[in-house]
């Protein structure tokens, strides 16, 4: 399952989250346990290197672009590897709706975009479209592929 | 924060994104914006809520809303864009208002635009979408033409739907929303909840999802999307659901067969992709709904997928089939067919560009192939193991690591050590082929074997060459040791510990593979395994033989390759992300193996230790992990306490000293007769620390002088040390097997040798381990802290009490002096004085320990005192009268009682007078037999229940109370009672009764006399089964408080159980009642030492995020945080069962460490009566092995059902 992923901007405050099976009240740790690792480890860290951490068997793995920070948990099948997966398309997927790495004013200003991508990648707790022209096409309610 | 006033959440709402954009409508009517504190001042993170305004807002909101519907109904063109031009941010009742109006228009394009640019983007910032909503979004979606727009509505209905109504349980985030359909209720004028529009939006959905309109389907594809938010709990949904997916599943039909080599998305005619975007949609609904395995179509649809065109529509079929074949591995083989065949769709999937679809393969491979429900078709499963190897040779890290896991049995969270074994023997041993050459398609498992190499050889082709899967699985693994990607790092590390649990699990099975066999040798004939190859020399001395490894690529062994990749594996270690560092510190640990040198995995995990950047949960998470490693390999137990050592004394602020003494206890436990010793003496390694001055760092003195570097540490550090006094005090009668009621001493001896240098020489002679323990604990309590001495006096206490002679009365020697003070004054001089307020008597211990030596005293008096009478009755040649019994029997219930305030001890088998005692028993036990026999023959053969509950407790009554006021009358009650109701049953018993009550008749006076002073003597023991022994023992448990007569049965029962119990609990003396000669002031410190520990360590563990975790992560998560939570251990107070029996099944092999204590073996099942300090008291359904039916088992071990 994915449990969650979540967007923050460089001092903490979070722009997006989805959760997926995580009780209400569990959500405020995951929050500020992320925030603090994004504050302890991102400083200095290159656009879409990937960082990993695990807290007993869920795994984290996360991320900067441009002024934001990309958090992905998940555990069971999705692992380490399948999180890295899912935080590539979903970083190339806010590229490509922003433009390039986004700045958080771009970021917000593309936010209703954003929310539209993540459904179409996240599906309940899974991923679901990988392919980036896919998603571009689903976001416009076109057929995913051309025929 | 330069620009900080434009880049929040709320700042996105008043943003006008473009604003060139010119107002589209003039809004004279409308309202002024309405914002209320949360809404709209709140901060930027939507966690925080003001809890204040909650009322406040929800009043606001109602209200916002209510004008909202209002303006919705009237024609009014409100518009958003006037409060924006303000830079006022929008309220949510304002974005609710512009939809509504919107909506109305959403023919034009003014009005499209402006949902696409601005409502429904800010829209979504919302936690959650307003119920109310949902008619216009219904309008928009019936009305509208603009497809963003209608993306925007399709989401925000899924939205809607998904939404189950509570605030905060939707997955959105964002800004909080209040809960609709609270709101809703509370204005009883038409508010709209989640019940009223969601079967109009269902309804809706449905319609659109069956709409057949090519043009159509993507909105299709949406609306089956969003219909599956809906909550699974909602079977009406669920079956509407089930219905669309199966009649477009049906009309679509027969899927085509994909051509090699195209996708999808190139060829193919239109009708072709439409049909593969149903299909795609149908199969996507399906996966996110509830399987329902007995339905034969679900698997005749699911297999049909595998051969669609759209890969993810494939990786959805076969994740589902992957479900189903853990349920019906075997329909979901002989449905798969020839699809599993060389040449079939799987073997299609293998280049499908779908990563997740390959690991989908690679689950339902391993799921198929291991099933025990194929044994028979050793081909279907050879077919699924050889794609499965082959998805090894996958390009992504992610199926290749996923196959290496499923080769290695590593499936789900079950761990089963055979799986493991096998999974191991799989990866040394078999070897991969690749099926595609047309005449090797059929061969069985068997042919492969042994025709295909050569077959393949034949052919020189060299990717072609069967390859042994271990040197594939090894190589991979070092090259992605050799990554950048840190994911990728983490990822191999945890493989290769899976690795090494596996190769554990085949070493504990005995299965030893030869690691130092040539692994080409396998290749001409791997099946030729012998399960015990060489069993006695294992393999890994062959590894430093430096022919092997320098030898040519051919000459590969397995020891060689686990070298090279171990090797790879240690640089890792360099890796600055301590998660990935964590990891491998695990892979090492599990890879090393119980006979080769651990000398630089210590020095590795030294070094690593010395960072000061690990977290405390990472630490903590290896210590268990060694933890699970001597589970799985006991005989490593000396080497894991060594690691474990290191953890103590280079982090001890980090450990949860509870962690470590589970890991000292399990080793104790399970290190088997021969093991104890060692394990003891690594435990008290920690008393030692560090070597060579060991009273400064235990000092207070050392305490102030390292408080300005790191005080939290050396606190740390004192509490492990104290915990390891209390786990030497408690334990070391255990590991010595030495029990005061086990002991061998005859009576009397300890008494004669007073010289204290005999004493201590013959003492250690016996029983060096006990001996040695004795010693660290006396100095432990010269020269710890107050903390460690009081422990360490109480430790001493403990051990004075269970054990026999000699040592308890050097122990008693020992504290003598100790409270005297006398010889302080020369150890004063030999350690530093720790510059504590040494008190009146010296050490500051002397109240403290003025109780102790009074029981001993008493027990020794009392001895003396026995010892004297018996020489006078045998001398007088008198017999033991009544009274004199009678008396013996109250001093020794006086005795035990106050043994019992300082720790447990076996009340049954406990002979506080000394073993003398047995002798006066044997003697004079036959009278009461007599009695106590009729009652218990009564109370086996009346089995009547009503009659069974009547006479329980009088005879429960009768063998606890001291003073039974008739029982002489009972007893013939119950005995005419017998008579009479079994009356001419020909009950066997009944000769005997009748023996017993005419050999006693005689003795009549006395029967009433000894039955008073009933005792547990050893022929009562003997004659009646363990049963009744164990229900008068049990009801000692529970009634002790109630039957026993002495003023200090209460406090002794707390206690004792408490401090035997209490398996990771701090000692409980004193703790729970004030005892009859406890000092206060020892007391308040005793508390205090007690739990400050806990509070300390809650703390940080509580920042933690909850665990996702099996339940094996969670059975660690109680034991890391014992204050946390309402299940874990209780402190003192021993919770009884609350009415109905609980059951639950033993988790591990578990060996009684005493007499009270259990067998268990895995998979038992259990009723559990009783809980105490982390103990439950439990029954099984039948007796064990050793013919125990009850006892105490450690609550880890039993999983409660």
């Amino acid at each position: 399952m994915l449990l969650a992923v979540l967007i923050a901007n460089s001092e903490g405050n979070i722009l997006v989250e989805r959760f997926n099976g995580v009780p209400a009240e569990e959500r405020l740790h995951w929050r500020s346990f992320l925030v603090k690792l994004g504050a302890d480890n991102l400083r200095g860290v290159k656009n879409e290197e990937l960082l990993v951490a695990n807290h007993k068997s869920v795994y984290i793995v996360y991320t900067v672009l441009g002024d934001v920070s990309i958090f992905v948990v998940g555990k069971d099948e999705y692992d380490e590897l399948a999180l890295s997966e899912a935080i590539f398309v979903i970083t190339s997927a806010l590229k490509d709706v922003c433009g390039k790495p986004p700045t958080e004013r771009l970021f917000l200003d593309k936010y209703g975009k954003i929310c539209l991508c993540l459904d179409e990648i996240v599906w309940k707790g899974l991923l679901e479209n990988t392919d980036k022209d896919r998603i571009k096409r689903l976001i416009r309610l076109k057929p995913p592929t051309e025929f | 924060m330069a620009d900080s006033s434009g880049t929040t959440l709320m700042d996105l709402i008043t943003s006008d994104g473009s604003s060139s954009k010119p107002p589209s409508a003039s809004s004279t009517t409308a309202p002024p914006p309405i914002d209320s504190a949360a809404m709209t001042a709140g901060p930027p993170v939507p966690m925080v809520v003001d809890k204040k305004s909650k009322k406040g807002t929800l009043m606001q909101i109602q209200s916002d809303t209510i004008s909202a519907a209002k303006a919705a109904f009237n024609p009014v063109r409100a518009n958003i864009m006037t409060q924006k031009q303000k830079k006022k941010p929008v309220s949510y009742a304002q974005l609710a208002r512009s939809i509504h109006e919107l909506a109305a228009t959403s023919d034009q394009k003014s009005s499209q635009r402006q949902l696409v640019h601005h409502v429904f983007p800010k829209l979504a910032v919302y936690n959650s979408v307003d119920p109310s909503l949902a008619p216009s979004l219904l309008m928009l979606d019936q009305q509208c033409e603009d497809r963003t727009v209608l993306r925007y509505v399709y989401y925000y209905l899924a939205r809607i739907l998904s939404d189950s109504g509570s605030q905060g349980v939707s997955p959105g985030g964002g800004i909080p929303t209040p809960n609709w359909d609270a709101l809703a209720d509370i204005d009883a004028g038409g508010g709209v909840t989640r019940a009223d529009v969601v079967p109009r939006v269902v309804e809706r959905l449905t319609s659109e999802s069956l709409n057949e309109d090519v043009e159509f389907h993507p909105r299709r594809l949406q609306a089956l999307k969003a219909l599956t938010y809906a909550p699974s709990s909602n079977s009406e949904i669920l079956s509407k659901l089930y219905e669309i997916v199966f009649s477009i599943l049906d009309k679509v039909g027969e899927p085509q067969k994909r051509k090699k080599g195209i996708f999808g998305n190139k060829g193919g005619d239109k009708e072709a992709g439409i049909k593969s975007l149903f299909q795609l949609a149908t199969l996507t609904c399906f996966e996110k709904t509830p399987l329902d395995p007995g339905n034969p179509a679900f698997l005749h649809r699911a297999v049909q997928g595998v051969l669609f065109s759209d890969p993810v529509a494939v990786r959805h079929s076969l994740e589902i089939l992957s479900e189903l074949a853990t349920k019906d591995p075997y329909a979901v083989a002989m449905a798969l067919g020839k699809h599993a065949q060389p040449g079939g769709a799987l073997q299609d999937v293998l280049h499908l560009n779908d990563v997740l679809a390959r690991v989908a393969l690679a689950k339902l491979c391993h799921t198929v192939s291991r099933a025990r429900a194929l044994d028979e078709r050793p081909d279907v499963k050879s077919q699924f193991n050889s794609v499965l190897y082959q998805l090894l040779l996958d390009p992504s890290e992610r199926v290749c690591f996923e196959a290496i896991l499923c080769v290695l049995g590593k499936f789900d969270n079950s761990e089963r050590t055979e799986e493991r074994a096998a999974g191991w023997y799989r990866l040394s041993r078999e070897i991969l082929k690749l099926p595609d050459s047309p005449s090797v398609k059929d061969l069985t498992s068997e042919e492969k074997d042994t025709v295909q190499p050569k077959g393949k050889k034949d052919k020189s082709s060299k990717i072609r060459r069967p390859q042994p899967l271990i040197k594939l699985v090894m190589r991979r693994l070092e090259s992605s040791f050799r990554s950048f990607s840190r994911p990728v790092l983490h990822a191999a590390a945890r493989v290769v510990q899976e690795m090494g649990k596996s190769r554990a699990a085949s070493f504990a099975l005995g299965q030893y593979i030869d690691e130092g066999l040539e692994i080409n040798a396998f290749s001409e004939n791997n099946d030729s395994y012998d399960a015990d190859v060489n069993p006695t020399a294992p393999s890994e001395g062959i590894r430093r033989v430096p022919s092997m490894s320098s030898g040519m690529g051919p000459k590969d062994t397995i020891a060689s390759l686990l070298a090279s990749l171990m090797e790879v594996v240690r640089t890792t270690v360099a890796c600055e992300c301590v998660y990935v560092r964590a990891m491998v510190i695990k892979a090492l640990i599990w890879m090393q193996s119980p006979h080769e040198s651990f000398d630089e995995l210590e020095s590795i995990i030294a070094s690593e230790l010395s960072d000061p950047s690990w977290p405390a949960t990472l630490l903590n998470d290896i210590l268990l992990t060694l933890h699970a490693r001597f589970k799985a390999t006991p005989d490593m137990a000396v080497t894991l306490l060594e690691i474990a050592r290191i953890f103590a004394t280079k982090v001890p602020g980090k450990i949860d000293a509870d962690v470590l003494q589970l890991l000292w206890k399990t080793c104790l436990v399970g290190a088997g007769p021969d093991g104890k010793h060692t394990a003891l003496e690594a435990v008290t390694i920690v008393l030692d620390l560090p070597p060579p001055q060991p009273g400064s760092i235990l000092g207070l003195t050392s305490i102030d002088k390292v408080s300005a570097s790191d005080p939290k540490s050396a606190l740390a550090l004192q509490r492990l040390v104290q915990a390891a006094v209390w786990f030497l005090g408690e334990n070391a009668n255990y590991a010595a097997s030495e029990y005061a009621w086990e002991s061998a001493t005859p009576p009397g001896t300890a008494l004669m040798m007073l010289d204290a240098d005999k004493m201590v020489a013959a003492a250690s002679s016996r029983n060096p381990t006990l001996a040695g323990a004795l010693t660290r604990l006396q100095r432990c309590a010269f020269s710890g802290s107050w903390e460690i001495r009081i422990i360490a006096a109480q430790a001493l206490t403990t051990m004075a009490i269970r054990s026999g002679e000699p040592y308890r009365l050097q122990i008693y020697e020992f504290l003598h002096t100790l409270a005297q003070g006398g010889v302080q004054s020369q150890f004063s001089d030999m350690h530093t004085s720790n510059g504590e307020d040494q008190g009146a008597s010296g050490t500051g211990l002397g109240s403290l320990i003025s109780p102790m030596l009074k029981v001993l005293d008493e027990m020794y008096s009392a001895q003396d005192e026995l010892i004297k009478e018996m020489r006078n009755h045998d001398n007088a040649k008198k017999e033991w009268t009544d009274e004199e019994l009678k008396k013996l029997y109250e001093t020794h219930e006086r005795l035990l009682n106050l043994v019992s305030l300082f720790c447990y001890v076996p009340r049954a088998k406990y002979l506080p007078l000394g073993p003398t005692r047995y002798l006066l028993f044997s003697t004079y036990a036959l009278p009461f037999n007599v009695t106590k026999s009729i009652s218990s023959i009564i109370l086996f053969t009346i089995r009547d229940d009503n009659v069974y509950a009547l006479l329980v407790p009088d005879l429960i009554y009768e063998t606890t109370k001291t003073k039974s006021p008739e029982p002489d009358a009972l007893d013939d009650d119950l005995v005419n009672f017998w008579a009479s109701s079994l009356g001419d049953d020909g009950a066997p018993a009944m000769n005997r009764v009748n023996e017993f009550l005419a050999g006693a008749g005689t003795d009549a006076p006395d029967v009433e006399e000894e039955n008073i002073i009933s005792r547990p003597s050893m022929s009562y023991d003997d004659m009646w089964a363990k049963t009744l022994l164990e229900t008068t023992e049990m009801e000692e448990y529970d009634a002790r408080s109630s039957g026993s007569s002495s003023p200090d049965s209460i406090g002794s029962v707390e206690t004792s159980i408490s401090s035997h119990f209490g398996g990771m609990n701090y000692p409980s003396l004193f703790s729970s009642k004030p005892s009859t000669y406890g000092s206060s002031q020892p007391k308040e410190k005793q508390g205090g030492s007690r739990y400050s520990p806990y509070e300390g360590l809650g703390s940080p563990i509580r920042e933690e995020p909850p665990p996702y975790s099996s339940p094996e992560h969670q059975r660690y998560e109680s034991f890391e945080n014992p204050l946390a939570g309402p299940g874990s251990n209780s402190y003192d107070e021993r919770r009884p069962s609350s009415g109905a029996p609980q059951f639950g099944t033993a988790l591990y092999d578990f060996t009684a460490g005493g007499d009270d204590e259990l067998n268990l073996t895995a998979g038992e099942e259990l009723e559990i009566e009783d809980e105490v300090d982390g103990w439950f008291y439990v029954k099984k359904k039948r007796p064990g092995r050793d013919g125990k039916m009850a006892g105490l088992v450690p609550v880890l071990y039993v999983s409660q059902s």
